[in-house]
């Protein structure tokens, strides 16, 4: 902060508050006044204080993408929720835990009655069919409009591009999938991986099923367990942490191998091994040829489970000179890829290399565990071959306390079956005619390139493919390509009407700056949403959507295979807020489909089916028996069809449970051990690969990437330069001389949010500031202090933060949390919240992944006026409405946000 | 820095002010009474007194302003107990009532002298004691900058540097009234006034040689202590330097050089017009200087802990 | 003193994921602005250049751990004999609590307190802080940070129990050493923590996000 600045902050602020060594111990920088004209209820507070239980407590849904799902629970008075918990249904005990929530759960109430929920259909003032001032999009005025206008406005719209234009303009970006859509002749969809990064195609192909990890209980029995890119306590809400903890206290010794000491590491960490981002690869490599030069692998293990480690193990039809361990010793290439060679590209110093190839060979039994995100980068499928076959270079497959695993997000630390599941909605499939094989989630993970007929884009060329008019054929669409092996399309309408949530595509895929480009460029973009997140900020039309807790009759959540939980509603919709299934009913009439093909039965019906289709294991384990008891009571009651069964428990306590809990003990029969069979006996036993063994060299993993047409993969783990890599930061490689963009970007998935969910909640911007974390070393280099505002830049985009300098990042790496609500400051071009899409870039690769952590940035001291902390910035509310604030303790001034002063 | 805290620095500087200044009126008048009879020392001294009513009914008013909740100002003298805070109140409170009585009854000439005199020196202990008292309230244990010796000394010469000064404005102000009003009477005073700004010219001079032999003391006592301490003492010289380094030249030129030409203005007859300036400058600098250093007394506060 | 309520931290555990600070914030409808319970997180380390390989760099002794923290309940809160109007009290289970009805305002306890507990409400010109959930406890349930911890890092009880079975430390960096007013808090610590007055590193947040 200059001196005039600081003076200026002084004089202003209040000195006196809080004026503790911490205030002043980041950067000398003053305290901030309390941000003025607060609303803060306290009638609220004191009616709360004072008969804190009056009021009924009802379980609650959590229901975002957050990698946890737990027990949330809200106290209802006078229909207005004014304190949540979290579960106290059963005494708590490590073995059998209470589904304890996080920060963000505790902030549903916040999210669901905020004074920014959208709270009826609105228009762009200067929205006209056909588009209107399609420049507007972003930035235009709110108009509140009726259901009925916006209805027949959406299905003239889809009317005329379907009639005009053919199906194929209409256009589902990621995750966005359309009943209606397919009834009506289907739309061009998208494909591709979000969560797990390069994996799917590389455990399905190299492993079969056999990548998943060991019950639960049985990571007690460790010796080891190797966390690699794991965070769990950030990106794995509810008891993953508390588990691993289990563990450890039993013994297990943990090491974390991240570019960044996280917070998960203070609890479980003995070791960390630090690496820089998307070089894992090569880290594999120099442990590899530790183990292979000291002969610490398991050689027995290797020659009768798996293929293609060395020549004399390959499967047949492959060259023997490409088995992996030549290519480690560098027989054929010359390069041998020594600890030393590794380490000029991962950072991590040789010694490291050898004595944590040294642990892991030789400490049994091991679980050897990655998560995603270090596959999330370009040519990540290079990262999880050798991951796989370095971990199985131990050994350590199908034995108690060992596993070799990809394992994040809800599945961290559970392994096996579901011990409790929830029954099918009984909704038929509707298929979209365009995308066949796309499933329920709109192409995530679509595994069929090969097949005629799917006119689908990689969620990465989404933008271009607006923009430019094509996009890459999949194999199955080659005969219909243009020479460039493009499909050309003329995308004009978007469509985000959700069933539930998902799909906030133009903030969460990469290329934001571009993607508003493509939105300002079709003929309609229409959202159903209970917030103005960026898709729908950016929209001609936006519906106000009912949340879970407006559900009359409420249904099932599920995350860890041993619990399940059941939401009820807490409130009639709010305003004038519909559900997706009513949305798209009314517009089914409109375009003159029968609502009975999409949706042939009631929501509540739909819940009542999942009821009755419950399943719990039983007490032996032996198979599944009915988990819910229902009378005819609640049959009459719910007003639904079906028949009285019996079953553990009945519909009314799991309404006011919320949850129903497989209850584990050591040495319950509910165990598991993944690839014990195949252990015991591969013959018998076989895996479903093509070899029917492990296949370290794996063809058919090769030529299904092919498929895509994207890019391509050994069929053995190798070290290929990623795009946007390390190397990329440099000017001259072999001169260590750094270019434009000398930093690494990683894009963790944050504690205030669920992906973008929850950005909008004061409470968790306070707790969690949006931060970009940077060495102490690079931060001295560029003259930057903890907590200065800091413009990073990449080849895609700008964005502003407040930094934070710390030696728990690995020099030459910065850290920014994804999913914030990109604020563009048009002018300038900068994104303030400092959204990562802001800043990566569009690389369309592997099987439609989206490589988020292979990013080069620079960063420099921001020389305008310092960021105000956003925990202090309006509400984005569209419509002002003086009369519509239920809640009165909403906090923040319901107003749009500020714009940033520029330098 | 919100409305809160420039209350406090107001209450403080202006109570302080009014001790210092009841004790140097006080003292002239005592002074005055011996060389030329009672009528002129009341002459001297009641505007003045009334001036300094009027500051110290100032300081309450700002006290008032500091209190986020002012409607529960009475409860704040209920814990004499162990609170320096409800001492403070109290003992403003006396010295307030002090003051008025005392300015009532040398206004209107009630009661004996001699019973006038008690009074007013009884307000002078009180005020002293109030200093005190204030300096206590922030020497706190958990306040490293606050809790030293260095806080009673800044805040007795504070009350004697302005109140030495404040009343030398008041008797230059006084003087030039009563030439208005009547130019023959007001030789005695002129040369009552040469030689109460004699007075004060020196205590002036000494008093800042004090304040510049505490502060590098003080700052480099800071700078030895724990981290809080060694913090506050950074703020002082790094990021709020400019402020420190100008309240000391305002001081400096203040107190010093315009006290040194005061001393020397005022022992020559007829250059009334010129002490007159003298005097107001160097009050205005003086109290500049002493609101900034208030303002970083506060500033630089940095508790220990979290 | 009969009895003197306390929390229980375990350092060891935590995973400075704030669920403690924001249950608070839900439970006490407290807005952004105002936290009870603040989870600081402290840490250090170093990096240095390794001269044979260009660009690397070797991290010796990177550690952080994290402090939840709330109001202590001392057993000599300053707190309570600073403040001039008798708002502060100090019950017979060892709770310190605030009487916003007859607080005026000062903000004299915020300025003693070094754990920075009061919390000054701006809209209604008083003074807050933890009060223990004393609601909660009148009916035989939890304050709702420990209930909320999801690795069960926080409990409560009896000072002495709590330290007949986890021990003496209560001053870990980033807290102010014990001697100003005697914390009802007992600590595990993590295997990283540094003793107060001790420290090596340094507070990891942000200034405005604690
Ligand atoms: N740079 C970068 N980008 C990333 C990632 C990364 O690591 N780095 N991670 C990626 C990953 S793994 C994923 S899974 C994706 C997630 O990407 P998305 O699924 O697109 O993201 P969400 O923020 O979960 O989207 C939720 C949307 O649903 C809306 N919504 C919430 N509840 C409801 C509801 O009840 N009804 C309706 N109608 N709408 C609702 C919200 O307002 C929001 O618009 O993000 C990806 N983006
Ligand atoms: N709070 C919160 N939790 C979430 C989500 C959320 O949005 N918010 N989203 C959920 C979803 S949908 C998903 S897919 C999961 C994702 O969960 P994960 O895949 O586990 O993703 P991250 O949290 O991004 O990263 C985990 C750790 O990997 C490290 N890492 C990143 N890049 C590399 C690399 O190249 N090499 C190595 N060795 N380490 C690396 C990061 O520093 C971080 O510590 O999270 C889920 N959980
Ligand atoms: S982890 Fe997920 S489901 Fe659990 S409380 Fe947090 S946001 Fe909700
Ligand atoms: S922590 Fe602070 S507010 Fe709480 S009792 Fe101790 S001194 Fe008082
Ligand atoms: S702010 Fe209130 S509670 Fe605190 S010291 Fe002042 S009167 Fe007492
Ligand atoms: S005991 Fe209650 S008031 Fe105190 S920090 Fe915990 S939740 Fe907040
Ligand atoms: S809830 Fe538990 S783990 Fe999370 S910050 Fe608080 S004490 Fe630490
Ligand atoms: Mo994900």
């Amino acid at each position: 902060m200059s001196e005039k600045n600081f003076i200026k902050k002084a004089l202003t602020d209040t000195v006196l508050t809080r004026r503790s060594f911490l205030k002043w111990s980041a950067a000398l920088g003053g305290t901030a006044a309390l941000a003025g004209g607060l609303k803060f209820g306290l009638k609220a507070a004191q009616a709360a204080a004072q008969a804190p239980d009056s009021g009924q407590w009802i379980p609650v849904a959590c229901w975002h993408n957050c990698g946890g799902r737990c027990l949330n629970v809200a106290l209802v008075k006078d229909g207005v929720v004014v304190r949540q918990k979290t579960d106290d249904t059963h005494p708590d005990s490590p073995d059998f835990h209470q589904q304890r929530g996080c920060a963000r759960g505790r902030s549903q109430r916040h999210h669901v009655f905020g004074a920014d929920r959208i709270k009826y259909p609105m228009k762009r003032k200067n929205w006209a069919p056909g588009g209107g001032n399609k420049e507007l999009r972003g930035v235009d005025e709110w108009v509140r409009i009726s259901w009925d206008e916006a209805l027949n406005d959406i299905a003239s719209e889809l009317k005329r591009i379907k009639e005009t234009y053919g199906n194929k303009s209409l256009f589902l970006p990621q995750f966005a999938s359309s009943r209606l859509l397919s009834a009506y002749g289907g739309a061009t969809a998208s494909y591709g991986v979000t969560s797990d990064g390069s994996w799917l195609q590389v455990q399905s192909q190299m492993a079969s099923n056999l990548y998943t990890p060991n019950d639960r209980l049985d990571y007690r029995k460790s010796k080891l367990v190797v966390l690699w890119a794991s965070n769990p306590i950030w990106s794995s809400g509810g008891s993953p942490t508390y588990n691993y903890l289990q563990a450890k206290k039993a013994g297990a010794k943990f090491i974390f191998v991240d570019p960044f000491l996280n917070d998960s590491t203070q609890v479980l960490a003995d070791e960390w091994i630090p690496v820089r981002p998307s070089t894992d690869t090569a880290l594999l490599l120099g442990m590899a040829y530790h183990m292979i030069a000291n002969n610490l692998h398991d050689q027995a293990f290797l020659d009768q489970y798996t293929l293609g480690f060395d020549a004399a193990h390959m499967p047949s039809g492959a060259d023997p000179k490409e088995n992996f361990k030549d290519y480690v010793l560098g027989t054929y290439d010359n390069t041998p890829k020594t600890p030393e060679w590794a380490s000029e590209i991962c950072g991590t110093p040789p010694d490291v290399i050898r004595s944590f190839a040294q642990e892991i060979a030789t400490t049994k039994p091991m679980v050897f565990q990655s998560s995603s995100s270090v596959a999330r980068i370009s040519f990540g499928q290079q990262f999880c071959q050798a991951f796989l076959t370095v971990g199985w270079m131990t050994g350590n497959v199908g034995i108690p306390g060992g596993a070799v695993t990809h394992s994040y997000h809800s599945g961290a630390s559970y392994g096996g079956a579901p011990l409790v599941t929830p029954g099918g909605n009984g909704l038929p499939a509707v298929i979209n005619p365009l995308f066949p094989g796309g499933g329920a989630y709109g192409g995530y993970g679509f595994a069929a390139p090969e097949k005629p007929g799917s006119y689908a884009m990689a969620f990465e060329e989404m933008w271009d493919a607006v923009l430019n008019g094509e996009y890459t054929a999949m194999q199955g669409l080659k005969s219909e390509a243009k020479a460039n092996g493009k499909i050309p399309c003329d995308l004009r309408l978007m469509y985000f009407i959700r069933a539930s949530s998902g799909a906030n595509a133009l903030n969460q895929s990469a290329g934001i700056p571009k993607g508003i480009k493509a939105f300002r460029k079709v003929d309609f973009v229409v959202t159903s949403d209970i917030v103005l997140s960026t898709v729908s900020k950016y929209a001609d039309i936006v519906l106000p959507a009912t949340t879970p807790w407006e559900q009359d009759l409420g249904g099932f959540l599920t995350g860890n295979p041993e619990m399940i939980l059941w939401y009820n509603q807490v409130t009639e919709p709010l305003y004038e807020a519909r559900t997706g299934q009513w949305i798209e009913t009314e517009l089914a009439k409109r375009l003159g489909i029968d609502p009975n093909t999409i949706y042939p039965i009631s929501m509540e019906q739909q819940a009542f089916n999942s009821l009755v289709g419950a399943k719990v294991i039983k007490e032996d384990g032996s198979g599944y028996e009915p988990l819910v008891t229902i009378t005819t009571d609640d049959i009459k009651a719910l007003g639904v069809n079906g028949k009285p069964q019996q079953g553990r428990i009945s519909f009314q306590d799991l309404k006011t449970k919320g949850v129903y809990q497989v209850k584990r003990y050591p040495g319950d029969p509910y165990g598991f051990i993944s690839g014990q069979a195949f252990r015991n006996d591969p013959v018998a036993n076989p895996l479903k690969t093509a070899s029917g063994k492990l296949e370290i060299h794996c063809q058919a993993l090769s030529d299904k990437i092919a498929a895509y047409g994207l890019s391509t993969v050994p069929p053995v783990a190798q070290y290929r330069k990623p795009v946007e890599g390390y190397e990329d930061t440099f000017a001259d490689w072999d001169k260590k001389i750094k270019g434009d963009y000398p930093f690494q970007l990683v894009t963790i998935h944050y504690g205030r949010r669920s992906h973008s969910v929850f950005d909008n909640i004061g409470q968790l911007r306070r707790a969690f500031p949006q931060e970009l974390m940077m060495n102490a070393l690079d931060a001295k280099a560029l003259g930057i202090q903890s907590d200065d505002t800091v413009l990073v830049s990449s080849r895609w985009g700008k964005v502003v933060r407040h930094v934070y300098v710390s030696d728990r990042v690995v020099p030459g790496v910065v850290l920014l949390g994804e999913g914030a609500w990109a604020e563009m400051d048009e002018s300038l071009g900068i994104d303030k919240a400092g959204a990562t899409n802001t800043l990566n870039g569009t690389h369309p690769t592997g099987q439609g992944e989206e490589p988020w952590n292979s990013c080069n940035v620079q960063v420099v001291k921001w020389t305008g006026a310092p960021l105000e902390y956003d925990y202090k910035w309006p509400h984005r509310v569209p419509i002002h409405d003086s009369t519509d604030v239920r809640s009165d303790e909403w906090h923040l001034e319901p107003d749009i946000i500020t714009p940033l002063k520029g330098a | 820095m919100n409305i809160r805290e420039w209350a406090l620095i107001a209450f403080t500087i202006l109570t302080q002010m009014s001790v210092g200044s009841l004790l140097v009126l006080w003292l002239a008048h005592y002074y005055v009474n011996r060389k030329v009879g009672m009528k002129e020392a009341d002459r001297l001294s009641d505007y003045a007194l009334l001036s300094l009513v009027v500051m110290f009914g100032l300081a309450m008013v700002a006290s008032l302003f500091h209190l986020g909740n002012p409607l529960n100002a009475p409860r704040a003298v209920t814990h004499l107990a162990t609170s320096w805070l409800s001492r403070e109140i109290l003992g403003s409170v006396i010295f307030g009532f002090l003051v008025l009585v005392l300015g009532v009854m040398q206004w209107r000439k009630i009661g004996s002298f001699s019973l006038r005199n008690v009074i007013a020196w009884i307000a002078i202990i009180a005020g002293l004691a109030l200093v005190f008292i204030e300096s206590r309230v922030y020497m706190l244990p958990t306040e490293p900058s606050w809790n030293t010796l260095a806080t009673p000394v800044t805040f007795y010469t504070t009350a004697l540097l302005l109140g030495s000064l404040a009343m030398g404005v008041a008797f230059v102000a006084n003087y030039a009234y009563l030439q208005k009003k009547d130019p023959q009477s007001s030789k005695v005073q002129a040369e009552l006034v040469r030689d109460s700004l004699r007075g004060i010219a020196v205590a002036s001079v000494v008093l800042l040689g004090i304040e510049f032999v505490a502060i590098p003391i003080y700052v480099a006592y800071l700078s030895v202590g724990n981290a809080a301490s060694l913090t506050s003492a950074t703020l002082m010289i790094g990021p709020f330097g400019v402020v420190f380094a100008l309240r000391l030249i305002l001081a400096f030129i203040g107190a010093g050089i315009f006290g040194l030409f005061l001393y020397q203005s005022a022992r020559s007859v007829g250059e009334e017009k010129t002490l007159g300036y003298l005097a107001y400058s160097a009050f205005v600098l003086v109290l500049v200087a002493e609101i900034l250093g208030r303002f970083l007394f506060y500033a630089t506060q940095v508790r220990v802990g979290i | 003193m009969a009895k003197q309520l306390a929390f229980h931290f375990d350092s060891s555990a935590c995973g400075d994921c704030k669920a403690c600070q924001v249950a608070c914030q839900d439970k006490n409808s407290l807005p952004p602005q105002m936290m009870w319970r603040r989870v600081f997180q402290y840490g250090g380390g170093n990096w240095s250049p390794e001269n044979d390989i260009p660009g690397l760099f070797r991290a010796s002794g990177v550690f952080s751990y994290s402090v939840s923290t709330a109001c202590m309940h001392c057993q000599d809160p300053i707190c309570l004999k600073v403040c001039p109007a008798e708002a502060i009290s100090k019950r017979d289970d060892g709770v310190v609590l605030i009487d916003q009805s007859k607080c005026v305002g000062c903000r004299y306890c915020e300025w003693a307190c070094p754990y920075g507990a009061p919390v000054f409400d701006e809209t209604r010109g008083v003074m807050t802080k933890c009060t223990f959930c004393e609601d909660l406890l009148a009916q035989g349930q939890n304050p709702a940070c420990v209930d909320a911890c999801p690795v069960r890092a926080l409990a409560f009880g009896e000072l002495d129990k709590l330290r007949k079975q986890y021990g003496n430390v209560d001053a870990v960096e980033p807290l102010p050493s014990d001697e100003y007013t005697h914390p009802s808090i007992v600590i595990t610590p993590n295997r990283h923590s540094q003793l107060s007055g001790t420290g090596t590193g340094t507070i990891q947040n942000l200034p405005e996000e604690v």
